[in-house]
Order: C-alpha cells, then sequence, then structure tokens
C-alpha cells in the first residue's frame, strides 16, 4: 500500500452494486411519477389519441414508462460520461508507463 | 494500491469491492415504550391504508382517484384536473411539517410514519412469526439447505407475497373502484393494466419491505439525505450519553462501576442488535439512523437489569448533553413553524371558499360565423360546465359584450348532477348592426338557480363579418 500521493488519485470509497443501480432507476421513476402526473393534469389523453381506441389507464401506464425509460437513459448517459477520463486508458497512463512492474 | 487502481487485474479486485454484498440485519425484537409507539403507528397506518378504499360517501368510494375518468373523490369533494393547484399547496404543506418536525425532534416521520418503516415492521413481524427470534434466524441462515429450512423460508415468502399482492390490489384500488376491481380480480376478470399495476405494486412492496429494507433509507431516500441541514443542536435527537456510558466495559452486576474505572455501558452490544440499520449509535449521530428508538427501549431494559438510572440513550440535544440550554423556541422551529401555519391557513381558506363549480366556453372553430335565416350573425360555442358541488345543481347561462347579443339553446336550464360534466352547444346571435369590430370580446356567465352566490364569468371571442357601415 502506497501512501496517496498527489499525482496518484485513490480509488474512490466503494458504492455498493445496489447503490449504483438505484441512483439510476429511482430518480427516474420518481421523475417519471411527476411527469406523468403533469401530463394528465394538462392533457386529457382521450382527446390526444382520439382516432385510437386506447383506455385511459392504458395511456397513463405507458406514458409513465416511457418517461421512465427517458429517465433512466438520462441517468445513465450521466454516470457514463462521470466516468473518470483514466478508465478508457486502461493501463496506458503516464503514471503506469513510469511504474516498474 | 492507489495507483493500481488503473491496472485492469486490480481494477477487477476493486471492481469486486464496489459491489460487495450488504451483511444482512437482523434486528432483535424490542419491548419498551417507543416500541409500543411505533406499532401503534403500524396499527393504525396499516389500518387506515386498507380500510379507507373500502368506505362509501354518498353511494360512492369516498376516496377514489378515479383516473379512467379524470376526478378525484375525497370524502364529499370532487377534484378535478383543473384543482391541481390543491394537490400543489397539499404537498407544500406537507414538506413543511416535515421540516418542522425534524427540527424539532430528527426522524420522527422515519421511526414512526414512514410507509417504508411501517411496511418493513409489518414484514418484519410476519419473519418472525414464521422464522422465530434472531439468534434462529441467523442459525437457519447459516445452516445448509434443509428440507426444513426450505419449508420455513418458502412459507414466509408466500405469505409475504400474498401480503403484498394485497397490498398492491389495495394500492389500485384507490383509482379503480375497489369492489369491482377486488370482485374482478377473484374472478381473472381485470383489465391487463389494472393487474399490472396490482402485480408491480405487489412486487415494489416485497422487494422494498422484504429484502431492500434499510438500503431504502440509505440509498433511495432523498430526505434521510438532507435532513441534517433541518437538525440543529437544539434539536432531539436520539443519542448515546457518552460522559455517562464511557468507559465501557462488561462487569458483575454486583460489582461497583467507579471502583473499576467504568461507565454505565457494559458493552452488551444489544442496541447495536436491535438496530434495524445495522448501526452502532454509540459512534455518535449517523446518516443511517432512522430514529426508530430501537435502541432506547433496549438500553432502557439493559439499565434496569442492572439497577442503573435509564436514558444510557435517548431522546436528547446535543446542547444537553454539552451541558448548555436547549432552545425549544428558536428561529428555526419558529420560521418553519409559521410558514407552516400561514400555508396550512391558507388552504383551508382556499379549500373551504373554492368554488364549486368550473365553466368554460369553447369557440367552434370550424366556422367564423354564419348568418340565420331571420338576418342575424351567430356564433356557436360548446359550454363546458363542471359542477364540483356534493350536489346537483340548475344553472342558467347569460352573456353580455354587444348590444341586444342573445343566446339559443336546445334547453332552457342547464342540470349537472355532482361530480358530473356536460358539455352543451350554444349560439349567440346578436343583430349585424350591433357589430363595429371583426372580434368581438363576449362575456359569459353562469348563474346556479338553486343557490345564491354561485356563479362564474368566462370570456369568449365573437367574430363578425368586418363592420358594414
Ligand atoms: S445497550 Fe446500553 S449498555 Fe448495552 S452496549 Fe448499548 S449502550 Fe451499552
Ligand atoms: S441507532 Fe437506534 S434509533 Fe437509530 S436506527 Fe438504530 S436502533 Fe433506531
Amino acid at each position: 500500500m502506497t501512501p496517496p500521493s498527489a499525482s496518484s488519485p485513490t480509488p474512490p470509497p466503494a458504492i455498493p452494486l445496489i447503490q449504483r443501480v438505484v441512483a439510476i432507476l429511482w430518480p427516474s421513476f420518481i421523475t417519471a411519477g411527476i411527469a406523468t402526473i403533469v401530463f394528465a393534469t394538462v392533457f386529457d389523453p382521450k382527446t390526444l389519441f382520439m382516432e385510437y381506441d386506447f383506455s385511459r389507464m392504458a395511456i397513463y401506464s405507458v406514458s409513465f414508462f416511457l418517461f421512465w425509460l427517458m429517465g433512466v437513459i438520462n441517468a445513465m448517459s450521466t454516470c457514463f460520461f462521470l466516468m473518470p477520463c483514466s478508465i478508457f486508458n486502461k493501463c496506458k497512463t503516464r503514471q503506469d508507463a513510469a511504474a516498474p512492474e | 494500491m492507489s495507483e493500481a487502481g488503473f491496472k485492469p487485474g486490480v481494477a477487477v479486485e476493486i471492481e469486486q469491492s464496489l459491489y460487495s454484498k450488504r451483511k444482512k440485519i437482523y434486528p432483535r425484537q424490542v419491548h419498551g415504550l417507543f416500541a409500543a409507539l411505533r406499532t401503534s403507528g403500524v396499527v393504525v397506518l396499516l389500518g387506515l391504508y386498507y380500510i379507507i378504499p373500502w368506505l362509501q360517501w354518498d353511494d360512492r368510494q369516498m376516496v377514489l382517484f378515479d383516473l379512467p375518468v379524470r376526478k378525484f373523490y375525497i370524502f364529499g369533494m370532487v377534484f378535478w384536473p383543473q384543482d391541481f393547484f390543491y394537490l400543489a399547496l397539499l404537498l407544500i404543506i406537507a414538506a413543511m411539517s416535515l421540516f418542522f418536525f425534524t427540527a424539532v425532534a430528527g426522524r420522527l416521520w422515519c421511526g414512526y410514519a414512514c410507509p417504508q418503516t411501517v411496511w418493513t415492521e409489518a414484514f418484519l413481524w410476519i419473519e418472525r412469526k414464521i422464522e422465530g427470534s434472531r439468534p434462529q434466524q441467523m442459525k437457519r441462515d447459516k445452516a445448509p439447505m434443509s428440507w426444513n429450512k426450505f419449508r420455513v423460508k418458502a412459507s414466509k415468502h408466500f405469505i409475504w407475497i400474498v401480503f403484498s399482492l394485497f397490498t398492491g390490489l389495495t394500492f389500485v384500488g384507490y383509482f379503480s373502484p375497489i369492489r369491482e376491481l377486488t370482485y374482478n380480480f377473484f374472478t381473472f376478470n381485470n383489465g391487463p393494466w389494472e393487474i399490472f399495476w396490482i402485480f408491480f405494486y405487489g412486487f415494489a412492496t416485497y422487494g422494498n419491505a422484504g429484502w431492500l429494507r434499510e438500503q431504502v433509507c440509505t440509498y433511495m431516500c432523498p430526505y434521510a439525505r438532507f435532513q441534517s441541514v433541518m437538525i440543529d443542536n437544539d434539536t432531539l435527537v436520539i443519542s448515546y450519553d457518552a460522559e455517562r456510558g464511557d468507559p465501557r466495559g462488561s462487569r458483575k452486576r454486583s460489582a461497583d462501576p467507579k471502583q473499576q474505572g467504568l461507565g454505565d455501558c457494559i458493552d452488551c452490544t444489544i442496541c447495536v442488535q436491535v438496530c434495524p440499520t445495522g448501526i452502532d449509535i454509540r459512534d455518535g449521530l449517523q446518516y443511517e439512523c432512522i430514529g426508530c428508538a430501537a435502541c432506547i427501549d433496549a438500553c432502557d431494559d439493559v439499565m434496569d437489569e442492572m439497577g442503573y438510572a435509564k436514558g444510557l440513550i435517548r431522546y436528547t440535544t446535543e446542547n444537553t448533553l454539552k451541558g448548555k440550554v436547549t432552545h425549544v423556541f428558536r428561529p428555526r422551529t419558529l420560521a418553519y413553524g409559521f410558514i407552516l401555519l400561514v400555508i396550512t391557513f391558507g388552504a383551508a381558506y382556499a379549500m373551504l371558499n373554492r368554488t364549486p363549480l368550473a365553466f368554460d366556453m369553447i369557440r367552434d372553430r370550424n366556422t367564423l360565423y354564419r348568418e340565420t335565416s331571420d338576418g342575424l350573425i351567430e356564433n356557436v360555442y360548446i359550454v363546458k360546465i363542471m359542477n364540483k358541488d356534493k350536489r346537483a345543481h340548475r344553472y342558467q347561462l347569460s352573456v353580455s359584450g354587444l348590444d341586444g347579443i342573445s343566446l339559443r339553446m336546445d334547453v332552457d336550464h342547464i342540470e349537472v348532477n355532482s361530480g358530473e360534466m356536460v358539455e352543451i352547444p350554444v349560439r349567440a346571435v346578436v343583430n349585424s348592426g350591433a357589430i363595429h369590430r371583426r372580434s368581438n370580446e363576449l362575456s359569459f356567465k353562469l348563474v346556479a338557480e338553486d343557490v345564491e352566490d354561485l356563479a362564474m364569468t368566462e370570456d369568449a371571442r365573437f367574430i363578425g363579418p368586418l363592420a358594414e357601415r
């Protein structure tokens, strides 16, 4: 165990799998809920999809899951772009090149 | 290992530790004042949850958020999507009370009222009934799979799942009339989406209360993460009195701790064993602590047993522990309390003085205007009237804004039942001489005939031919 120095970042504290999964699924679930409520308040889905014979329950449910899916995509991309750049360099970092194996 | 984080081999190792499995927590059962309070909270809240949808009010479900017809019934009142404002007010009140109670006494909500706590308690109760006490559960989990273990586990999950499905059914019963729903459920006649939501909510209950438990509080709850902002040194929180308890150590009941140089904590770790989030309160106030007070009850028992004074772990404030004065009335509680009162009264006022009527005039978009056979200029509208009152009303519609304008309708009076909406075509006719502009502002007035002071006005445009001078 080498003492951490300014040039060698310490790995971040462990984040349990469940926390990662939850961090993506859960906030998007909540925003999907809010979005569905707003959507249902502003539009009457029956008039929006007049030409089709969907029940309101079906439209609300499907819209909820679409919103949720959007949120999940959003959260996943945020996490993806937050990944430290070094991960993409694999072992070809300058420090690694300098460090004797 | 710091640099090694970037090397694939070690990275795998770190990945594994990142995905470390949670240690299962077996909360030990507690008895005592707070346990009794919590249990009564669970019984009352669950009771309300399961009973409310079955109650009737004027031959309709008392509380029903009828999504299929976009109407919300709460007691005698009918709300429409247009009344969203009241829902927003309600949410603000809920948030403010949460702030207020957190400032006064910490996570009261979490410990006694949060659905997560309430259902987890219920699930724990079932688990204890089937699997036995904490040591029995731990022993069984360590043992290899056997017929007996399988039987016990299977029956636990079976009961959990039945209970969860019942919970899901009740939940959907708030949105779709529960009597029909339940009847259809047992005769396999529910719509696909109803079935889906019953199972979805049931599954969420089973997962959250049976499996995730304290992880919901730790990882999913936003309140848990920001509650510390509302807590200060004057807030009542559950704390271990280190001054009195330390140094910890086991001793004989007859021994005098002072002589042995020990504090009052006998280091029995009962407080840790009862904790549903698996923390040691003696390490100080922690983010994971949901304020359930199980450790208070447990430690008080131990203190009794030892013949010491109760309250080694207790509701107290940081200031008291430091020997300072605690201020219950301080800017924070006063401010939260004041805002809460103002909004609550405002909301109650708005609710009581709500006009139980909504109406809308929609101009027929297909035709601008029409000339009638008797030489008048006519515009067509749809009048939409929602009666949000507890009883039926008769309304009369009138119009003003152009000289001599009058209304033609197929009916004389408009009758609308409680909680219903009607749409009626209305024609406004006026002599072309009265029209001086292409677009004119009309004011429609709807008056209830059978009660005083129930009236509303609504503006709409009247399109005419360009003035023929
Ligand atoms: S229950 Fe009380 S005596 Fe026992 S370890 Fe906890 S604080 Fe100490
Ligand atoms: S530390 Fe005590 S009050 Fe906090 S969660 Fe654990 S048992 Fe409950």
